[in-house]
Parts: C-alpha cells; structure tokens; sequence
C-alpha cells in the first residue's frame, strides 16, 4: 500500500473545497460596498494609522523558546519509540546508557529552562 | 481517473478517496450539529431553552446557519492585504481537515469483494501518526497569524498575536504529555496504541494520569475552547484574528476551530481512553476474525466516547470563567512544561527499569508521582516569590 498516497488525495481534497467554498460565497452574495462598509472596525471610531504596530518583545522570545522546546521534543519522539523495549529483544540500552544520556538531555534543557523562567521571560507585565 | 490506473491500480486510490468522501462528509455533518447541541447544552446549563424554532426540536437549524453564511455579503476590508487574507481560511481549513487523515476512526471493517479486511484510516500505512497530526495541527497557527496580520485591524493584529503565542506555548506541553503513551506503546501509530490499550485492558489514563491531565488541559488552549478562548476575548478584542471576517469566511474559521475541538477529543480517547475497546462489547480481537456488525460496533463505540468527551468540553465552557493572558502563559510555561517534563522523566524511568509489563505497579507510581507534584506545587510553593510588603499609599 503506497503511503503516502491518501494524505496527498486528502490535502489537494481539503484545499480545493477550501477554495470551493470561498467562491462559491464569493458568487452568491450580495455586493454592496460602501466606504463606511470598507472601513476597518474600531469600535465605531475612524481607525487611524495602521495597525501593524511595534509589538511587545515577549512574544518574540516566547517563539524562540517555543523552538528550542520543538526541537528537543522532535529528538525525544524516536527515542520514546525505541525505549518502549530498552532491554527486551531488539533493544539498544546497554546498562541503562542510552537512557541516562537522554536523562542528561533533559537535565540541560532543564537548567536553560529554568534559566530563562529566573530571566523573566514568562513574566508578563 | 483512467490516466491513473497503468500506474496504480483501483483500489489503491479508491479506497482512500471512499474513505476521505466518509470522513470530510461525516466531519461536517458532525460540526453542524454539534454546533446546535453546544447551543442547547448552553441553553439547558443556563435554564433557557435555546433554538427549537427551525423545525423540530431545532433539528433545521445548522441548515438554516449554513445558508446564512453562504448568502451573506463577503467583505474585504480597504487596508487589507487581499491575497494573504483569502489564504488564511483557506489554509485554516485545510490543515483542520488534513489533520485526520492519521485518525483511526474505528478498528477493521471487512468488506464484500476486498480480500484484506479494511483499516478504518484515511492513510492506514503510515508509522507515524501522532507526529503528522501534531505537526499538520500546528499549521494552523499560520492561519491565525496570517488573518490577524492581513486584516490591517488592530483587533485582528492584537488577537492573532496572543493566539499565536497561546497555541506556540501549549504546543510543547501537548507533545510531552503524549511521550508517555509512546513510551508504553513503543508506536506512534495510534492503532497500535488502541491495541495496545485492548489487550492489556489498562487504559492508559490509569497509567499516565498526569500526561492526561497535561494533554487535556493543553487540547483545550489548543482548540481555544473556553477557559482558554482568549483569542477571540469578546470583552475586550471584539473578535480577535476574525475581526474583519464576514460570511462564509468567518464560517471556515468557526468550522476549523470545531474540527480542532473534535480532533482533540479524538486523541483523548485514543491515547487515553482505550478507542474502540469496552469490555464484552467492543473486545480486542484479530482483524481477520472481525465481522460487518463487529466492525460497526467498534466505530459506535469510539463515536460514543468522542461525544462524551465534546460533550465535556461543552460543559465546561460554562463552568468556568476565562483566564487573563499573563495566568494563560504562566499556566502554560510554568506548570503544564514542569508537569510535562516530571512525568516523561518518571515514566521514561519506569519503562526502562520495569520493562514493558508491570502495569500494576506503573500505575502506583504514576498516581503517586501525581499526588506528590501537586502536594509539592500547591502546599510546599517552592518555586513562589516571597511576598514583597509594599508601603500603604498615603
């Protein structure tokens, strides 16, 4: 059975009703526009400037955490499958090694963790 | 599809688009009516009524919903980047569907003609389930980001980055929750989890209590249900990233955001809470031996705890106030990460001194892991600040 097959038919599928949908809506309702109609919503008041402001820093090292957590958690997925029998047949632990240098992983990512909580960085004012 | 049957023959591309015709018409079939029992299960927790008027019982009413969207005027906005706003729907929707097509939506079924009885999953050869849906899942971040960006609305701006940032950060305490269950299946395929699951008869949350409360609590940020709506805080950013989205557009969004819900109920059960497995009704068996009626009753089994789980989900939405956004990440990064963490270093610890047997004994310390970090985090507070006295205003 090709694999791969059936996620490809599912994406094309699920895009193309996306897209299907979209014009179909785009067809069928009505088209009135008018300036007031076009205006961004503020609550009633004129918008002014735009709205793609400076934004806070926070969410920018929150994403670059995000990352460094992704990754690290990205190794542990094989490792997890392959630790489900460490010493059984098939199995790749000899002594415990490879479990204890995972365990030492963590520990790192542990300490920067903790580094950047006592940093502030899930501090949000 | 004749230029295609020299390559392949029929059954390998028919079978999957049967499946993928089932699954995308059962999906929205599901999200119209849940969306109509959400809003009698609101209205009987808040001793209304809710919509009965549009036939019986209210039973039109998702047909009534679906041609409003469709007839109502598509807007898009003077500032808005037009191609990028178009795209995030689009994108939305596609990666809440796609997300599926790794979910088992029952066991085997076999059927007349087909020499192998049928795996109910849309793509049943894939090894590595859980890791496609979390990663196809988390695309959707990009549907957000890119809807509240284009819309030039501050709102959309400001709701699309707190949201972005909330389904970032849940995101990791979902992935470790669920490496306890890989640890104990040895699979990422989520069949082989719900076999697993059959045969020894532990249901996993009986061996990874805390994976599942860090699962369920971070699939409920994820699917922006309501403790953790904030993306769309009504009180205070209107309508968050579809602010300026109309009609059938905003309905993409609204269609997206139930599948998420469905999909998170889908893996609760799953990896949690056995599948398709029930004692004497829905027992472990061979895929040869199953039969058409077996087959079917393995698929009601697994919809009937789905719903169970929607249904908790609706509930609790009424139950509890929603967080502020520094609670949400604190929340987040400074328990659900720690509470993640402890328990794939106790169960990784477990798994590899124990074997993979002893289940009885991995429950006792599991539950025991549990008792003592939630004694530890609320009575001990090691991790708390002192309180700092400040001097009474004058």
């Amino acid at each position: 059975m090709n694999t791969a097959l059936p996620i490809f038919l599912f994406a094309a599928i699920a895009t193309g009703m996306s897209l299907a949908i979209l014009i179909t809506a785009q067809l069928v309702g009505p088209k009135k526009r008018t300036a007031v109609k076009l205006m961004p919503y503020e609550s009633g008041m004129d918008p002014i400037h735009s709205a793609r402001h400076r934004f806070n820093i926070s969410f920018y090292l929150i994403a670059i955490e995000f990352l460094v957590f992704d990754v690290e958690l990205l190794v542990l997925y094989p490792w997890a499958v392959a630790a489900h029998d460490a010493q059984g047949a098939g199995g790749f632990g000899e002594g415990h090694a490879v479990f204890w240098a995972v365990m030492g992983f963590i520990a790192v990512l542990t300490v920067g963790f903790a580094y950047t909580w006592r940093k502030g960085l899930f501090k949000w004012a | 599809m004749d230029f295609l049957t020299p390559y392949l023959p029929p059954q390998e591309w028919l079978e999957p688009l049967l499946k993928i015709a089932v699954v995308v018409g059962v999906l929205q079939g599901a999200v119209a009516y849940l969306v109509l029992a959400e809003r009698r299960v609101a209205a009987f927790i808040q001793d209304r009524l809710g919509p009965n008027r549009v036939g019986p019982f209210g039973l039109l009413q998702p047909l009534a919903d679906g041609l409003k969207f469709i007839l109502k005027e598509e807007i898009i906005p003077a500032g808005a980047d037009k191609l990028v706003f178009l795209i995030a729907p689009i994108s939305i929707m596609a990666t809440a569907l796609v997300t599926f097509a790794t979910v088992p939506f029952g066991y085997y079924m076999p059927f007349p003609g087909v020499k192998q009885p049928i795996e109910l999953t849309i793509s049943p050869g894939l090894d590595i389930g859980l890791l496609f849906v979390f990663a196809v899942s988390s695309l959707g971040v990009y549907g957000v980001i890119l809807g509240g960006w284009a819309s030039n609305n501050k709102y959309s701006f400001l709701g699309g980055l707190r949201s972005s940032a909330q389904l970032v950060s849940y995101e990791i305490p979902l992935g470790l929750s669920v490496v306890g269950v890989v640890l104990l299946t040895g699979s990422l395929k989520m069949e082989t989890v719900m076999t697993a699951q059959a045969n020894s008869g532990w249901w996993f949350f009986l061996l990874q209590p805390m994976g599942f409360i860090v699962f369920l609590i971070s699939g409920f940020a994820e699917s922006a249900r309501l403790p953790f709506d904030l993306p769309e805080a009504e009180q205070e950013l209107v309508g968050g990233y579809h602010t300026e989205y109309t009609g059938m557009k905003f309905g993409m969004f609204a269609l997206s955001e139930y599948i998420h819900m469905i999909t998170v109920a889908f893996l609760a059960v799953i990896l949690f809470f056995g599948g398709w497995h029930l004692w004497f009704i829905a027992p472990a068996a061979k895929p040869e031996t199953v039969t058409m009626f077996g087959g079917v009753i393995y698929v009601l089994v697994l919809s009937f705890k789905v719903l169970l789980m929607v249904f908790f989900f609706m509930w609790t939405r009424w139950s509890w106030p929603r967080f502020r956004y520094d609670q949400l990440m604190s929340i987040g990064w400074k328990v659900m990460i720690p509470f993640g963490l402890v328990n794939l270093v106790v169960s990784a610890a477990c798994q590899e001194f124990l074997g993979p047997q002893q289940f009885f004994l991995k429950a006792l310390i599991a539950w025991g892991t549990l008792a003592a970090t939630v004694f530890a985090v609320t009575v001990l507070k090691p991790l708390e600040a002192p309180k700092v006295q400040l001097p009474a205003r004058t």
